[in-house]
């Protein structure tokens, strides 16, 4: 993860676990690592850790019961609206760069189409 | 408590090389000094005799024979003591400011171990003054053993007299004043010792805790102890006013204790609330 | 909790502290940052009761006490240890000394940092000399631990390897105050910013709190505090 240092740490580490799962890395009632180990890998501090890990139980991601190591929910409603939520999000940053150009949506559909195959064929061909 | 005698074994730890090298210094030099001036002596008298012809004991009538005393105030017997001394007086300054401008700020630690200020100045003066008593018992403990040395290589003839070790001690000033005789006595050497460490304590306690203004203020704390304890003496040099040989001790002894305790709670209290590292 | 407040202190007539305040928190990361002057070491100082000030500190609402040498340690930037002992010496010394001393962390120190036992510490190098001092502080069970200039005039190397720590279970529920010159790459390791300047704090923020609110970096806010 590369931290962004104007935005809260914390949130950035929120996002990075919603890309896990929307991903699939992380499935529902999967095991998920440590506040101490997270840190660790992430290279944050364990307080961070720590504040990440409560908004994410706050927002349902997560769950935990008490001495056991926190899990990610089995609510695919929660699950599904993740993925919503980075589509959405992704898109919407997405049409602000775009919107000054003033391109007209048909031929923005067409090239977002061929540039988004492209890749993936790309991707696919390494 | 347990912390203070760690302190005070790794204090004299810190000093061992050189305190070891102090007590090999006077063993080694006090018994070259009985060897070398008993073989002068003889040697010398050997050629007085065949220069001016005589017989031994027209040579003891004639020049005198030789005791301990002689030895006893040879360089070879009081430099290593002189030496000591200065050595440990030089320590007292040296056992604080060591910890300052060493190659490493050991002050840092010290100052943070869990344990009162009080204790850290305790474990230092400790350190100096079991020292300095290690030293007057290497003295004792090998004094007998030279003076037999002695007794034994020199003739019977040229031995004016075969001193004790309490004689000894008691005829030179300087063993004297090292190894009293007396209880009062001790109390004097010692007491005056351990007043003087901690007024030297304090002094250096004044310095690290104002620098060059801490200079002044510990130089006027020395002027001002001194006058305090010695005033019966001033008093008495007036002229107008006489103690007797008791009251000036019991005074002295009075101011002495004052001026130590004063000394050690002053000393104490700015190593705990105005000392800088 | 770490409250300074109002101290001041002089060296001459020089001013280096000028009334400073500001709080640090248990299990928080607390960073110092002055680009010039002496006044952050002093503050450290000033709090371990290794030099007099004006002004009162008091930690978890208490005044510093011998007792609390096992609850707060300071890492300073200077060897502190006697140069002719070994490292394990040094360990020696103190589990001889601290009640705090937690020796299987000292071990798990001396492996995260590559340092050996035998080795004296008059032959250790700027960045060892930096984490045998580190290992020395961290070992100790304490609440609180000030590290002055942790990353200052060490090898790039030897600064990752610090970094880490700040990332890991070593500071975990401890309050830790770190005096830098610069922010460099612990930018997001950090709590909590106290600016200083001449012997006055200008600004005091939470770094998250910082982001969410302003959208700004910690050296935004110093750009801003200190070209103003």
């Amino acid at each position: 993860m590369n931290v962004n240092t104007r935005e809260p740490v914390y949130l950035q580490v929120v996002r990075h676990f919603k890309e896990q799962i929307a991903i699939g890395k992380f499935v529902a009632g999967q095991e998920i690592p440590s506040r101490r180990e997270l840190a660790a890998s992430l290279n944050i501090n364990p307080n961070t850790a720590q504040k990440a890990y409560k908004e994410m139980e706050e927002q349902g991601l997560i769950h935990t019961e008490r001495n056991f190591p926190s899990q990610i929910t089995t609510n695919e409603t929660i699950l599904q609206a993740v993925r919503q939520e980075l589509i959405l999000a992704a898109v919407d940053s997405f049409v602000d760069a775009i919107r000054p150009i003033n391109v007209p949506v048909d031929e923005l559909l067409r090239v977002v189409k061929e540039k988004y195959s492209e890749e993936i064929r790309e991707e696919e061909e390494k | 408590m347990m912390r203070y005698l760690k302190l005070v074994n790794f204090e004299i730890n810190r000093f061992s090389k050189i305190y070891i090298s102090l007590l090999l210094i006077t063993l080694v030099s006090q018994f070259v000094g009985v060897i070398i001036g008993t073989k002068n002596f003889l040697n010398g008298a050997r050629d007085t005799m065949s220069e001016e012809r005589l017989s031994e004991a027209a040579f003891v009538t004639n020049n005198g024979g030789i005791d301990f005393t002689y030895i006893a105030n040879s360089l070879w017997f009081q430099g290593p003591i002189a030496l000591s001394a200065v050595a440990l007086i030089f320590y007292i300054f040296l056992i604080w400011y060591r910890d300052w401008f060493g190659k490493n700020t050991f002050i840092y630690r010290l100052l943070m171990l869990p344990t009162s200020r009080l204790t850290i100045y305790f474990s230092k003066a400790t350190a100096i003054f079991l020292m300095v008593l290690g030293l007057i018992a290497l003295q004792i403990i090998i004094l007998p053993m030279e003076n037999a040395l002695f007794n034994s290589t020199v003739p019977e003839v040229f031995l004016n007299m075969e001193m004790s070790s309490s004689s000894i001690m008691s005829v030179n000033v300087v063993l004297s004043f090292i190894i009293p005789s007396t209880f009062t006595q001790f109390l004097l050497s010692y007491g005056a010792g351990l007043m003087v460490m901690s007024i030297l304590f304090t002094a250096i306690m004044f310095e690290r805790s104002f620098r060059i203004k801490g200079i002044i203020f510990g130089l006027v704390y020395c002027g001002i102890t001194a006058a305090l304890f010695l005033a019966p003496v001033f008093v008495m040099g007036l002229g107008n006013f006489y103690f007797y040989p008791n009251e000036l001790f019991g005074l002295l002894l009075a101011l002495g204790i004052i001026v130590t305790g004063l000394s050690i709670w002053l000393g104490s209290w700015l190593l705990k609330n105005r000392v800088t590292v | 909790m770490i409250e300074v407040k109002k101290i001041s202190k002089k060296y001459g007539r020089k001013k280096i502290l000028d009334g400073v305040s500001f709080t640090a928190n248990k299990g928080e990361v607390t960073c110092l940052i002055g680009i010039n002057g002496v006044g952050k070491t002093t503050t450290l100082k000033a709090i371990m009761g290794l030099t007099p000030y004006k002004g009162e500190i008091l930690i978890d609402d208490q005044k510093m006490t011998k007792d609390s040498y096992e609850k707060i340690t300071f890492i300073p930037d200077a060897p502190i240890m006697l140069p002719q002992m070994t490292i394990k010496q040094a360990m020696v010394f103190m589990a001889d000394f601290y009640t705090s001393w937690n020796s299987r962390r000292a071990n798990q120190l001396m492996g995260f940092f590559k340092l050996k036992e035998e080795t004296p510490i008059s032959e250790l190098s700027k960045g060892n000399t930096a984490k045998l001092n580190l290992m020395l502080g961290l070992s100790l069970d304490v609440d609180y631990v000030l590290m002055d200039e942790p990353f200052s005039g060490i090898d790039m190397f030897s600064r990752e390897q610090i970094a880490d720590v700040f990332a890991s279970h070593l500071i975990e529920d401890r309050g830790v105050i770190i005096t830098t010159h610069e922010i460099g790459d612990i930018e997001h390791l950090i709590d909590k910013v106290i600016l200083l300047d001449n012997g006055t704090v200008l600004r005091e923020f939470n770094t998250e709190e910082m982001r969410e609110e302003e959208g700004k970096s910690v050296v935004d806010v110093m750009r801003e505090v200190y070209q103003a």
